[in-house]
């Protein structure tokens, strides 16, 4: 590796140095929201331990160590592994359809005997490391030509169209907006950029088609909730009285009526923000989201001073990613956009998506700790050691 | 800017190390780190926008749920009969199509084998009649109404010839046995037989929109709790009780025990079918007092601060009219009501004259039938010579027989300013004037009610207080007339009362046939051991339904306001 312009080799190549790189500040953040991801838990369940609290720890304990070790790994190897990360998430993903097993009238889940897990949530990670992966290859020069937009613009859809046939709209929403962004931050042109955005509005009717009939009723149900109070827009409605009911300070922990006497819908996975909203009122829920900037924040903070195209995009993909997952399910829950299913971050309960976070978040302290990293164009093609 | 292309072969953009760092190079990372800025600023909007929708959505939302309030849409079917509802809406009678089957025995193959079938799937049908009616020379007989989904379709698999269905009506009381004697019941062709159903069935029949009765059902179900716990309590034969508004009229709750079930009224003897409540006429003993007292009052022949004598007994024909617990002095008028002096009430009476106490429970409605909703309505029984012998038992409450609704009508009519209103079944519109006659001042009806206040804090009927809801009333114990005397130990105790009295709103009534006394009443079956109790109980559950307040009764101005001086000739006894 070449040391130019200051930039030394960071010294982070042995262990206790990576250690000593990783941001323990952030760790320590993590683990806050962990904790209150696990309060949660505990007052939707009643005020029960077992099963889902527990579970809810060990999916967090699985995954901080994965985070850890993601983190300590080389970013070089990141790299180099990408596109055969993406090629495994495609297959688990193509078998989802094949031998895959449903909840809620959807085909997301694959067994493997003791756990199952959910492949649309390894697919974020891995369509971000594939793409940060294309584009750390391109030169500036190419990435205006069109020709170089076939290949990501496959990546992007076919996990798209995969995950959209189990159906699962919320996912695909964020597969699709967050190749978007990295297209975007790799410095397409913009008129592509306009083109396909245009293709897509176009296609907006034709996709209506496709449709199942409860994701038309719930779009139409979120432009006029109260047309079916009992029905499609009863989400939205009782989610909206439980945070009305919270005010600033809440109802006090495991006291909310409409999350307690389940009034409200999926309180421990999608609409779980709700009851934090509705137990410790806005106070509660601008802290949890004050938590969530901090992480974008270093997100951000992290993919600007990365020294190389792949840290950069692999960063910002996942702190897109991460905050897509909030924006979404946040906006949701307040009848800002459509009833999607998107799990709220480390607090939701759901392994796969946790664990696959997590490993996000890995990642992106990977790309902090080896940010002076320089990395050819082919830069895989040589690790360090 | 960014539209330029950029032209230099730099691998990454940041690098500001390199020599080629030129235009189009430096173009490509300025792109690089514009974007990244600008993503950077589209998710401090979109946070920024949805942490202002919560504060927005938590502080100054209204709450929604009052749209969906109503009753949620339902299929309607049109029934031959309509619905009876309480005043609050809740189902008490409605109709449910049933099938009845019926055969043709023309058309029955093999009556022997039918009748075998039929009675496997009908066990409660025998045989001999099934196989009887099957070989009937007619066209059309009846084999079992009323059948249930289950047993039609039972029938229908048999597949036997000749046998047909009618689709018929069957009243359903959902509440049972807590309304019967008030909603009635209908017969097997759906005519009504008893209470509303019989009195409004031609207005029942074709009926689409429901009846609404001024009952409400929670009232009702807390009286109806009471008195059996009370009718059990004191091994009563039977028990009544009432909730009236005291200013519309309206009959919120009647009881009758024994009662029945509505949904099979042929199973019930005739004694669980009576309605003490309105067809019942009874000699009410002391509660008569408070018109005997109102009547003097009114009449201006006794006044709040004089009395009469009460050391010996009433001794006229055959006949000695004595106290049941004997003071043996002279009495003022509230001591009379507070004691329950019987020679007191006489002599109060005497100087009213017996065309007077006739023309005043002639105004009072006790003279006639009550003029209610139901055909089930007793004729008083009055004296017939009536004279002054009559006239001073009727003063305490023997002689002249009425039924409980009469006497919590005619007290509504003593404690709600003056005004007797017709009781009635139906729910009143909010905005009807309530028509009434006035028949006694307001005035007198005030010293009415710190007369009847008294009672509950001072004299008999203490077991009624129901702390807060300023409580007041009358207790009344008689002696049943068996065989042309009068039992002692066959009573007929009770206690009609009204709260709050500053401004009384309902009149409760509860009256239980010859219960006896337990040890917790120390033997005593009397009105204020038995009866007082269960209006107490009752006011202290249905007035937070109605929305009465408690108050603090020890308050200076409501002292001041039930102040009764006691005796005229110096003895004050403040009426706490």
């Amino acid at each position: 590796m070449r040391t130019v312009g200051g930039f030394v080799r960071p010294p982070g190549l042995s262990l206790a140095g990576k250690l000593w790189r990783l941001n323990w500040m952030f760790v320590l953040l993590i683990c806050l929201i962990g904790a209150i991801g696990f309060a949660m838990q505990y007052s939707v369940a009643k005020g029960v331990l077992e099963p889902w609290v527990m579970h809810q720890m060990t999916r967090f304990a699985i995954g901080f160590v994965v985070m850890l070790t993601v983190a300590l790994i080389d970013v070089r190897l990141w790299l180099r592994y990408a596109y055969p990360c993406y090629f495994a998430a495609l297959g688990l993903l193509a078998a989802v359809e094949l031998v895959g097993s449903g909840a809620m009238g959807a085909q997301r889940w694959i067994s493997f005997g003791y756990f199952s897990m959910q492949p649309s949530e390894l697919m974020k990670i891995a369509l971000v490391l594939s793409l940060a992966r294309y584009f750390h290859g391109v030169s500036p020069d190419d990435v205006g030509r069109p020709g170089y937009l076939i290949v990501p613009l496959a990546m992007v859809a076919v996990p798209v169209a995969l995950v959209l046939r189990q159906p699962d709209l919320g996912t695909a929403v964020v597969l699709a907006v967050a190749g978007g962004a990295i297209l975007f931050l790799a410095g397409l042109r913009l008129w592509m950029f306009a083109g396909v955005l245009v293709a897509g509005l176009a296609s907006i009717p034709v996709t209506w088609q496709f449709l199942h009939a409860y994701q038309k009723q719930r779009i139409m149900a979120f432009l006029n909730p109260e047309s079916d109070p009992l029905g499609a827009g009863y989400h939205i409605l009782q989610s909206q009285i439980a945070l009305g009911s919270g005010g600033v300070f809440g109802r006090g922990f495991m006291q909310g009526s409409q999350s307690q006497l389940d009034f409200l819908p999926e309180t421990q996975t999608d609409f779980i923000f709700t009851t934090l909203a509705e137990e410790l009122g806005i106070v509660g829920g601008l802290v949890l989201m004050g938590l969530y900037l901090l992480v974008l924040i270093y997100g951000f903070m992290v993919s600007f001073s990365s020294h190389n195209q792949f840290g950069r995009l692999v960063g910002m993909g996942v702190t897109t990613i991460f905050f897509l997952h909030v924006f979404i399910n946040i906006a949701m829950v307040m009848g800002l956009i459509p009833v999607v299913g998107v799990p709220l971050p480390l607090i939701s309960y759901g392994g796969t998506a946790m664990v696959a976070l997590l490993f996000g978040l890995g990642l992106l302290m990977s790309v902090d700790i080896h940010r002076g990293v320089r990395i050819g164009r082919r830069g895989a093609a040589k690790p360090p050691w | 800017m960014m539209g330029r292309r950029p032209t230099a072969l730099h691998p990454n953009p940041w690098e500001n190390g390199g020599l080629r760092l030129e235009g189009a190079a430096k173009q490509a990372m300025e792109t690089g780190r514009n974007r990244l800025l600008i993503t950077g600023f589209l998710f401090a909007v979109g946070f920024l926008m949805v942490g202002l929708r919560l504060v927005e959505v938590s502080l100054f939302q209204e709450g929604t749920e009052s749209r969906l309030a109503g009753p949620p849409p339902t299929a309607t079917f049109q029934m031959e009969r309509g619905d009876i509802v309480d005043r609050n809406g809740v189902l008490l009678a409605t109709s449910l199509a049933t099938a009845s089957l019926y055969a043709d025995p023309a058309r029955v193959l093999d009556a022997k084998d039918a009748a075998r079938r039929l009675v496997q799937v009908l066990p409660e049908l025998s045989k001999a009649e099934v196989l009887a009616k099957l070989q009937a020379k007619r066209r059309f007989v009846w084999l079992r109404r009323n059948l249930t989904p289950r047993q039609q379709y039972a029938v229908n698999r048999l597949g036997i010839p000749g046998l047909y269905f009618r689709r018929e009506e069957r009243r359903v009381y959902p509440h049972g046995r807590l309304v019967a004697h008030l909603v009635g019941f209908t017969g097997v062709d759906n005519n009504g037989l008893a209470g509303i159903e019989r009195y409004f069935d031609d207005a029942l029949r074709g009926g689409t929109t429901p009846l609404t009765l001024s009952l409400d059902i929670r009232i009702q179900h807390i009286l109806h709790a009471e008195l059996s716990r009370a009718m059990t309590e004191y091994e009563a034969l039977g028990a009544a009780g009432l909730v009236l508004d005291a200013s519309t009229g309206e009959v919120l709750a009647m009881v009758s025990l024994p009662d029945f079930d509505p949904n099979q009224p042929g199973a019930a003897g005739d004694e669980a079918r009576f309605n003490r409540g309105t067809l019942g006429v009874y000699e009410m003993g002391s509660t008569f007092k408070i018109f005997t007292v109102a009547m003097a009052l009114d009449a201006g022949t006794a006044t709040l601060d004089n009395g009469y004598d009460a050391t010996e007994p009433i001794r006229i024909a055959r006949f000695t009219i004595r106290d049941f617990k004997p003071q043996r002095r002279w009495l003022s008028v509230p001591e009379i009501f507070m004691y329950s002096s019987n020679i007191g009430a006489a002599k109060m009476a005497l100087d009213v004259g017996t065309t007077g106490q006739q023309e005043f429970l002639e105004r009072l409605g006790f003279l006639r039938p009550a003029r209610i909703e139901l055909p089930e309505v007793g004729t008083p029984i009055a004296p017939s010579p009536w004279r002054e012998i009559n006239t001073m038992t009727i003063a305490f409450g023997y002689g002249l027989a009425i039924s409980p609704l009469q006497l919590a009508n005619g007290t509504a009519a003593i404690v709600n300013g003056g005004v007797l209103h017709r009781p009635t079944l139906l729910k009143r519109r909010p905005d009807e004037p309530v028509p009434g006659t006035q028949v006694i001042s307001p005035r007198t009806s005030e010293k009415m009610r710190r007369l009847l206040r008294l009672v509950v804090l001072e004299g008999t009927g203490k077991n009624a207080a129901a702390p807060g809801y300023l409580v007041g009333g009358k207790t009344g114990t008689a002696e049943k007339m068996g065989a042309g005397a009068y039992l002692e130990k066959a009573l007929l105790s009770s206690f009609v009362g009204a709260f709050p009295m500053t401004d009384p709103r309902y009149v409760v009534l509860a009256l239980l046939d010859e219960p006896h006394g337990n040890e917790r009443t120390f033997g005593y079956a009397t009105g204020g051991w038995v009866a007082a109790p269960v209006v107490g109980r009752v006011i202290e559950r249905i007035a937070p339904l109605v929305g009465v307040a408690p108050v603090d009764e020890d308050s200076p101005e409501l002292r001041e306001a039930f102040y009764v001086n006691l005796d005229a000739r110096g003895r004050n006894l403040a009426s706490f």
